[in-house]
């Protein structure tokens, strides 16, 4: 801001905000797409590969939607020593761990670098609503949903639906 | 066509006499009862924009315009327990009533029709509780679909399906075109 003083303007360039996301019926690859463009700090004008980067909040992370038949087709593998390769289906590790979809994506996406651990450790995920009261204290912005959620039948008042005209008697 | 009409019917049925045997001629009245009917008058609703049409979707001009979202749309096509209209009834020709019957599949699947499921017996307890997953564009039914353990590299990938390929046609209003295999 321009009517800010010099010290102040320099203050808000660098300091580092706490953006939150709500990833109720979102897919995760595009709330990863958010995470990691923010997590390096992609959203500044004064992008430096050094540690610009913001934190990231993702509450939420059950409640996940996945597009076409991705809960039962997508596999994650986990090479860990020679004979424990497990491969997991989406549906079996969210119900084993609600958050590490959303956090396999993000790490997925990040730059691979030495940098990508201090980065994952700016992201904070939650599987419901509720968050810590001093996460919360720091949250500046809440960043929109990338996918419009579209409305069940249950949801539209009786005047549109009688508004709406009849195709075939 | 105002006023009313009041239809009679006569039920007749030969019945077995509660003494003794039929004897002939013993033809016994049974029923009657009167059906009151009125003709109300109803203002007409909105016009298609193309009556000459035969299927109801080209009458409205609606061919291309339409997807698993438009649910005022898809539950005039279907049955109280989530089921088709069979085509000779609704009027609409075979290529957009499949096209309908799919987005109403992936509406059933993305949860947008929560009071059109099949009625369960009473007392009906499900034995294992199945996990709430939320879905959307999704093309094959969920028992039917097997994980892709190897998926392959880039040039041989055994891509995803997302969508259905018979609404492929459909209106966009971007740029970006649509992907059905991620």
């Amino acid at each position: 801001m321009s009517s800010f003083s010099r010290s102040a303007q320099q203050w808000a360039t660098f300091a580092r905000s706490w953006f939150l996301i709500d990833a109720r019926m979102q897919p995760p690859g595009k709330i990863a797409v958010m995470c990691s463009v923010r997590l390096q700090g992609k959203h500044k004008p004064i992008y430096h590969s050094l540690d610009c980067g913001d934190h990231v909040v993702v509450i939420n992370t059950r409640h996940i939607a996945f597009s076409g038949n991705k809960w039962e087709q997508k596999v994650y593998s986990s090479h860990t020593y020679p004979g424990g390769f497990k491969q997991v289906t989406a549906a079996m590790l969210h119900q084993k761990d609600p958050k590490a979809i959303v956090k396999l994506a993000v790490y997925g996406m990040l730059p691979k670098n030495l940098a990508r651990r201090t980065m994952m450790q700016r992201l904070h995920l939650f599987p419901d609503d509720e968050l810590p009261d001093d996460i919360r204290a720091n949250l500046t912005e809440e960043l929109p949903q990338p996918r419009e959620i579209p409305r069940k039948l249950s949801e539209y008042t009786q005047e549109e639906i009688d508004a709406f005209p009849r195709l075939w008697t | 066509k105002s006023g009313s009409q009041v239809m009679t019917q006569i039920c007749g049925k030969r019945m077995k006499a509660s003494l003794g045997p039929p004897k002939k001629g013993n033809l016994v009245v049974c029923f009657s009862f009167k059906i009151e009917g009125q003709i109300l008058d109803v203002p007409a609703g909105p016009q298609p924009p193309n009556p000459e049409a035969k299927c109801p979707i080209y009458r409205w001009n609606l061919q291309h315009k339409y997807n698993y979202t438009d649910v005022l749309l898809l539950s005039q096509f279907i049955r109280s327990d989530g089921g088709m209209l069979p085509r000779r009834i609704t009027g609409l020709c075979p290529q957009e009533h499949r096209k309908i019957a799919i987005c109403v599949q992936m509406a059933h699947r993305a949860g947008l029709l929560p009071d059109h499921k099949p009625k369960l017996p009473e007392g009906h307890v499900p034995k294992r509780l199945k996990p709430q997953l939320n879905r959307y564009l999704t093309r094959w039914s969920i028992k039917s679909v097997k994980p892709i353990y190897k998926a392959g590299l880039k040039w041989c990938k055994k891509r995803m399906s997302v969508g259905h390929p018979a609404l492929k046609n459909n209106v966009r209003y971007s740029v970006k075109p649509l992907y059905i295999k991620h």
